[in-house]
């Protein structure tokens, strides 16, 4: 799946997404989510369950305030295109090389800067997750454990998230002077070094994507 | 012919009372290397900003003053980590990243790739990925990066901070290959022992201001020693209450004990 066009992982990220609001729920809603979950399961996308339990695990706090907030009913649609859209978003992060989707966006005529900081929101999800995990060892090796119970857990949540951001912070301001020297805002088009591939198959499958998602939408106004 | 000139340059960073860079004159020829030596806050990395074109334009603040630089200039910051693009697969990427962002065709890319690898001795490294490497390794990494763009002025912040010895030895010995090639490079550096076999000229930075310069002899006189900023060996004369001059290097050492 890596080796897919950048174009068709974003393509798919976003059409299922797409469906699962236009199609009647919860039908519609129940094949999406299990068409973003078994992308996420595919062992390409990095891990095979670990990204599937990362969408899980992020879409649960959304399916409890649903149930929380409305009968079961809307719970379930609402649920269940809410999962849809967590499940391709996390599937798409793992699943797509930020480093291809900037050659491919430098094929396609972007501007280096734009591709830079369309693809550095998928990176950063990865190097925050690294950064945390460093700063909880450390944390650790202070005494602070994040195990125990809800009032220990948020002590170290807060000793976790203040050093998270504060750091992202001061590495924003040094990166952007480094991408600076290194000519990402020199105004000349940058050199694709690798642009990926895009065989017409997959150039017809995302036409194909588009063109589901507008008759679904058709279908559904009509 | 030039590389940098700094004439009369006052520089404030935004929201703050004090200059991180008051009436600062300095002229770096092609072919000098010249170090700025100094405490903590004495404003030899944002010297290196301004030389850059990132101060103001880029970090904000204000500046008053002349600055002249006629080429591209090349900066590289003391840590490696937020300096890698993090848009590359392997090391050859990585270090071509900047001449592909000037957009220059393929070959010439390639020629400018290969030899930057070779002279931070990192060619071994090429189709490494970058995540995997220690902390001097990707130094090593930035470094090559900057030098494959071609710089006529290279900007270096404490390069040899995060190397082993071996490594700060083969980057001291770059700068000087690069500077016997023309190019103009300004280094701010707390390796003092380095500095009398790699620079030609010395800069003592005090709150912003210089507060002395001329050749690396400098860096055993009275004030910069007594100011920590003196060698090891000038140290060591000093402390133990040996008379001046203070032996600079080991080789003046030796020859001043005899």
């Amino acid at each position: 799946m890596r080796r897919r066009h950048p174009f068709t992982l974003l393509a798919l990220a976003g059409a299922l997404p797409a469906l699962a609001w236009i199609l009647p729920a919860p039908a519609g809603g129940m094949a999406t989510a299990a068409a973003a979950l078994g992308l996420a399961l595919l062992p390409a996308a990095g891990g095979g369950a670990t990204v599937a339990r990362a969408a899980v695990l992020t879409a649960a706090p959304f399916w409890a305030f649903l149930l929380l907030l409305h009968d079961a009913a809307t719970a379930l649609a609402i649920g269940l295109r809410l999962t849809t859209m967590v499940a391709s978003v996390v599937w798409v992060v793992a699943a797509l090389p930020p480093a291809r989707l900037v050659e491919a966006l430098v094929a396609r005529g972007w501007s280096a800067r734009a591709a830079y900081v369309f693809a550095a929101t998928l990176a950063a999800v990865p190097v925050l997750r690294a950064r945390a995990r460093r700063i909880v060892e450390a944390q650790r090796c202070r005494g602070l454990s994040p195990r125990g119970g809800l009032v220990r857990r948020l002590r170290a949540l807060r000793a976790l998230a203040l050093p998270l951001v504060l750091s992202a912070l001061h590495e924003v301001d040094e990166r952007a002077l480094a991408l600076e020297t290194r000519g990402l805002a020199s105004g000349a088009r940058r050199t694709a070094l690798a642009p990926p591939a895009d065989p017409p198959a997959e150039r017809a499958l995302r036409w194909g994507l588009a063109a589901l998602c507008a008759a679904a939408l058709v279908w559904r106004l009509a | 012919m030039s590389g940098l000139t700094l004439d009369g340059v006052t520089f404030r960073y935004p929201a703050t009372e004090r200059p991180a860079l008051r009436e600062v004159s300095l002229e770096v020829a092609a072919g000098e290397v010249v170090a700025l030596v100094g405490a903590a806050g004495a404003g030899a990395s944002t010297l290196l900003l301004v030389a850059a074109d990132l101060a103001p334009r880029v970090v904000g603040g204000t500046l008053t003053g002349r600055v002249q630089r006629p080429g591209r200039a090349g900066l590289v910051l003391p840590t490696p980590w937020t300096q890698v693009s993090g848009m590359a697969f392997t090391v050859w990427d990585e270090v071509a990243f900047g001449p592909a962002n000037l957009g220059w065709p393929r070959e010439e890319i390639v020629r400018h790739v290969e030899p930057a690898l070779a002279q931070l001795g990192i060619a071994h490294l090429a189709p490494r990925d970058p995540a995997t490497l220690s902390g001097g390794e990707l130094q090593r990494v930035v470094i090559a990066g900057i030098v494959a763009m071609d710089p006529t002025l290279l900007l270096l912040d404490e390069p040899a901070a995060e190397l082993d010895p071996e490594g700060a030895r083969l980057v001291w010995r770059l700068v000087r290959a690069l500077a016997a090639r023309g190019k103009a490079v300004v280094v701010a550096t707390s390796d003092l022992d380095a500095v009398p076999d790699v620079a030609d000229r010395v800069v003592w930075l005090a709150e912003g201001r210089v507060a002395a310069a001329g050749p690396p002899a400098v860096l055993a006189e009275e004030a910069t020693c007594a100011a920590g900023l003196g060698t090891a060996v000038a140290g060591v004369w000093r402390a133990a209450g040996l008379p001046p001059p203070y032996p600079l290097t080991v080789a003046d050492a030796v020859r001043a004990w005899r």
